[in-house]
């Protein structure tokens, strides 16, 4: 995030792009809903009427998978009507020219086919944005979570450049990320072309530095592999083993089926974890850590603040703390490696990123947080970033950015007429052994989930509401239940990724983005089946239910 | 007796500040703590997320010892960690010896075990395996 969560509400519009923050961020939901309260606009670009777009000023219902068109036609607007900050874009930008030469083919009227937004709707929009006198973007995984997403992440962040909606509080854009670290797991360089504090593996110099700290005479110089990619660099031989770390992509990854085979077909695969979970179904061996709530430590919040977590309770069981598994491990493979605490780990990387040199453990105390950057000791941290419209760029100007629009991958077609969009349900989280295993939180919802229909695809395929049905794609065939709700548009079909048994990622394919590798969660082809014998389904669930949790739980005594 | 512990909240990158109660050991509840991005209000995650900590075994078993199995048609057997550690890391050292280092891959958590634990677990892929073959689940 540009900015920081708390400003959400003190912002004059706030443009929600593909994010559902009533179920993905409550706590983020409140603060659009009192920014209203306090008199701003809000403007929701979803297929779906979520909560955020029932209470907008405009919702603007997008087709599934148009994502990069309708920025192009948002731009469009801006520039034709000339509604954009000339002056902002004259001092604090550059390639508006090339930026234009693309964006003047996408007018509302001429794309009005790709995304199905009336164009009188997306011109008012942009008026009412451009008028704004502060606008905050907030975008999710409806933007993230298909094969053209950073074109489309970059095309958001022109809006805000054209709008000179950087650089001060209560602007900017906001990703609002999935997994509750995320942002601190890429601060500490859990990604394959940096180091630390996003310091490039390319960089000889950088290498240099790690390399001398870390007391070994080199470090690799070539960008690593990314995750999606595991599939098929087991298929073609290159990978032999995997380390997962706190991790089940046996059931959040897509493609299913692909991702089963790849581990099958491993030599070695060591998962470090506090639950059994289906990943550690094809383990060689189980490395058991201490969870959250039993040990010590920062996260990142999503707009760059490190938070001390702390250990409130004992660990039972023979676990440790991952960071002390991994200097067992280092030291067994020759490489004696020695940590008392966390804070001396952390010490360790502060020093080693000039980005965070000043994000101690004692001013997370006495500030009860710091947002990154803080390069100083006495630096108090950065809750908006790009302040003087200085940009991170070799020129320190904002890139104006377009790019064409790319259609998702996979077409409906008559075997699979219906587009399947994996979200997210309030409640719980990712691949659910840590809110599964919450009583409280597991009466919300239970196997095999919901799938979200209209009433219209309902009727068609004569599927009641509550009822039992099978859904498949050309990769895959599960259960699961319907939920008749005209929140879904017709031709779309909705369901939330962490059920074992509706596991929705049998359906989806391995198709990712080019730059950020990110799978097409949100757009494969499917068919709906009703099941005429809906009691023998029940009894068919339970008893798949059953069998699974007996296998997970077999191994441990 | 009841003890406070002031912590963040791991369901989700809003941050929330959290008091987790507890009394002799064990987690009773959880209450909103003034954090800046929370205010002391917390969602239904934050309140009741802590209790799979008492093991309720709802869903699926705490790991509790290490486990290994000499192949994958084996059923898994506990081990001592010395055991554990010594049987991962030969094999891992094996596969780089045959292989090369670039064969062997590693994944980060995006979720609870937080910033130190992911940069260890980096610097054992950089330094001592020797590729930069890491990565997380959740991309951007
Ligand atoms: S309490 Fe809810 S909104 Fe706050 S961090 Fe936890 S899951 Fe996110």
């Amino acid at each position: 995030m540009s900015n920081s969560v708390p400003e959400i509400e003190d912002t004059k519009l706030v443009f929600v792009f593909g994010y559902n923050a009533a179920d993905s961020h409550p706590i983020v939901a409140r603060r659009i809903v009192r920014a209203k309260e306090k008199g701003a606009k809000i403007i929701t670009v979803d297929p779906r009427r979520t909560e955020a777009a029932r209470i907008s000023d405009l919702w603007l219902p997008i087709t599934n998978g148009s994502n990069m068109a309708l920025v192009n036609a948002f731009a469009h607007v801006l520039i034709e009507e000339d509604l954009y900050d000339k002056d902002y874009v004259a001092r604090y930008t550059e390639g508006f020219d090339a930026y234009w030469d693309i964006v003047k083919t996408y007018s509302p009227e001429k794309t009005y086919k790709t995304h199905g937004v009336e164009p009188e709707l997306v011109r008012k929009a942009m008026r009412m944005y451009a008028a704004a006198p502060d606008a905050f973007i907030l975008y999710g995984m409806g933007v993230t979570q298909f094969g053209q997403a950073v074109d489309v992440v970059k095309g958001l962040s022109g809006l805000a450049l054209l709008t000179g909606n950087f650089g001060r509080p209560n602007v900017g854009i906001g990703p609002v990320r999935g997994q509750n670290n995320v942002q601190g797991t890429c601060d500490v360089g859990v990604l394959p072309n940096i180091f630390p504090g996003y310091q490039p593996v390319t960089d000889p110099k950088v290498r240099e530095k790690f390399a001398k700290a870390w007391n070994v005479p080199s470090l690799p110089d070539k960008v690593g592999y990314m995750l999606t990619a595991i599939p098929h660099l087991v298929h073609e031989g290159k990978l032999k083993a995997f380390y997962i770390f706190g991790e089940d992509p046996a059931q959040t990854d897509p493609d299913l089926g692909g991702v089963r085979e790849a581990l099958q077909n491993l030599e070695l695969v060591i998962v470090q974890d506090i639950f059994m979970n289906k990943t550690a179904l094809f383990a060689d061996v189980i490395l058991p850590a201490t969870a959250w709530g039993e040990h010590d430590g920062v996260y990142s919040s999503c707009d760059r603040g490190f938070q001390r977590m702390r250990k409130a309770v004992e660990p039972k069981g023979d676990v440790k703390p991952d960071w002390e598994i991994f200097s067992l491990m280092a030291t067994a493979m020759g490489y004696p490696m020695q940590y008392n605490n966390t804070k001396e780990i952390w010490d360790e990387m502060r020093e080693l990123s000039p980005l965070y040199l000043g994000a101690t453990y004692e001013k997370m105390e006495q500030q009860g947080g710091v947002q990154w950057p803080c390069p100083e000791p006495d630096h108090p941290g950065t809750p908006y970033l790009y302040k003087g419209n200085k940009f991170d760029t070799p020129s320190g100007k904002g890139l104006l950015f377009a790019a064409e629009w790319r259609p998702p991958l996979e077409r409906t077609d008559a075997d699979y007429p219906l587009v399947l969009s994996t979200v997210r349900e309030v409640g719980h989280y990712s691949c659910r052994t840590m809110t599964g295993n919450c009583p409280t939180l597991k009466t919300l919802a239970d196997e095999p989930g919901y799938i979200q229909i209209n009433s219209v695809d309902a009727a068609k395929y004569g599927i009641a509401n509550e009822a039992l049905l099978w859904i498949s794609s050309r990769r895959g065939r599960v259960l699961t239940r319907a939920q008749i709700t005209d929140r879904a548009n017709p031709g779309h079909v909705y369901m939330t990724y962490q059920w074992w048994i509706g596991a929705c990622n049998e359906l989806t394919l391995e198709h990712v983005d080019p730059i950020s590798k990110t799978p097409e969660y949100k757009y494969c082809a499917v068919k709906v089946e009703a099941i005429p014998d809906q009691l023998r389904a029940e009894r068919y669930l339970h008893e798949e239910y059953a069998k699974l949790k007996h296998k997970l739980s077999s191994p441990v005594k | 007796m009841e003890k406070s512990t002031l912590t963040v909240c791991p369901y989700c990158g809003a941050g929330c500040h959290i008091n987790l109660v507890t009394e002799n050991g064990k987690i009773v509840r959880a209450e909103g703590a003034p954090g800046r991005t929370n205010e002391s209000q917390l969602c239904l995650k934050g309140m009741y997320g802590w209790e799979y900590l008492n093991d309720t075994k709802a869903l699926s078993p705490r790991l509790k010892k290490p486990l290994i199995r000499n192949s994958r048609q084996d059923d898994f057997r506990e081990a001592s960690w010395d055991e554990a550690i010594k049987f991962a890391s030969s094999r891992l050292m094996a596969i780089k010896e045959k292989y090369g280092p670039d064969a062997i891959m590693a994944t980060g958590s995006a979720r609870g075990p937080g910033n130190e634990a992911n940069y260890v677990m980096q610097k054992l892929v950089r330094a001592v395996i020797g590729t930069n073959n890491i990565d997380h689940c959740a991309r951007i």
